[in-house]
């Protein structure tokens, strides 16, 4: 991650003291590139969702027990969550102060965390079960 | 508010800066507002998309519940609030992508763009809802 911080600074504005001392810079870059991953699997995830609108329980089994159809909600699934993380992150940044600010970063983090290891854990297990 | 024959005390002179209650609604600011707020409300949808997943790879009794709620009015009044919540966000998203590119930050360009992710996102919304009820 401190890789991606130099990356968005100037060599003066490093030695001037300018901007993050820490990882703000790469929260940044990583927000702008998870929303460009995003929208193409945003896309190809309303199209796996219609695609079971027909379908029973079997069928919505089957369609996302096939590689595409997982590997897309899959997909969706980590950099949507990994993006809503350090989108709430902020939000939590701008408006929360003192020793809650810390709970709730956590909150986020663990809730963040939970719910993507059960999205892929259930997928993998719609696949393979 | 003070008694109305006390002096002014220098403190009330000094200009205010703009207040809340002061400040006009224009379509950025109402866009920028809106961004954030369907990011929370995706924010929460993502746990609707867990429990379907979740109930999809368990048993058709779980899968049952979970689709008779999003099939039921209020689930599908939610599913229609979170589809259309993804694709205002998206749309916002894209917009920052010009900003970033440096790109309609211009008074009349940055108008249009406001009012483009506000009819864009709810003519996606239509559209695919459209396309839902006719695969159906």
């Amino acid at each position: 991650m401190a890789a991606d911080d130099n990356l968005l600074r100037s060599p003066s504005a490093k030695v001037r003291y300018l901007g993050s001392a820490r990882w703000g810079a790469s929260e940044n870059w990583y927000m702008r590139l998870t929303s460009a991953a995003l929208i193409p699997l945003t896309v190809a995830f309303v199209w796996v969702m219609l695609s079971l609108l027909s379908k029973d329980y079997n069928g919505v089994r089957a369609e996302l027990g096939r590689p595409l159809p997982a590997i897309i909600v899959m997909l969706f699934v980590l950099v949507g969550i990994y993006h809503m993380q350090i989108g709430m992150r902020s939000v939590i940044l701008d408006y929360v102060h003192g020793h809650a600010k810390e709970w709730l970063l956590v909150a986020n983090l663990f809730f963040s965390g939970a719910l993507a290891l059960a999205c892929v854990y259930a997928v993998l297990r719609i696949g393979f079960v | 508010m003070a008694s109305t024959n006390a002096p002014p005390s220098p403190a009330s002179l000094r200009p205010l800066s703009p207040h809340l209650s002061v400040y006009r609604f224009t379509v950025t600011m109402t866009m920028s507002i809106l961004h954030r707020v369907t990011g929370c409300g995706l924010y929460l949808g993502a746990l609707l998309l867990a429990w379907f997943l979740i109930a999809t790879s368990m048993d058709a009794a779980a899968f049952g519940v979970v689709s008779s709620f999003l099939t039921s009015i209020v689930g599908r009044f939610i599913l229609f609030g979170f589809s259309w919540a993804l694709f205002h966000h998206g749309l916002g998203g894209v917009r920052h992508m010009i900003w970033d590119a440096g790109f309609g930050l211009e008074t009349p360009e940055r108008e249009w763009l406001a009012w483009a992710t506000l009819i864009g996102g709810f003519a996606l919304t239509i559209l695919v809802w459209s396309i839902g009820y006719a695969v159906r």
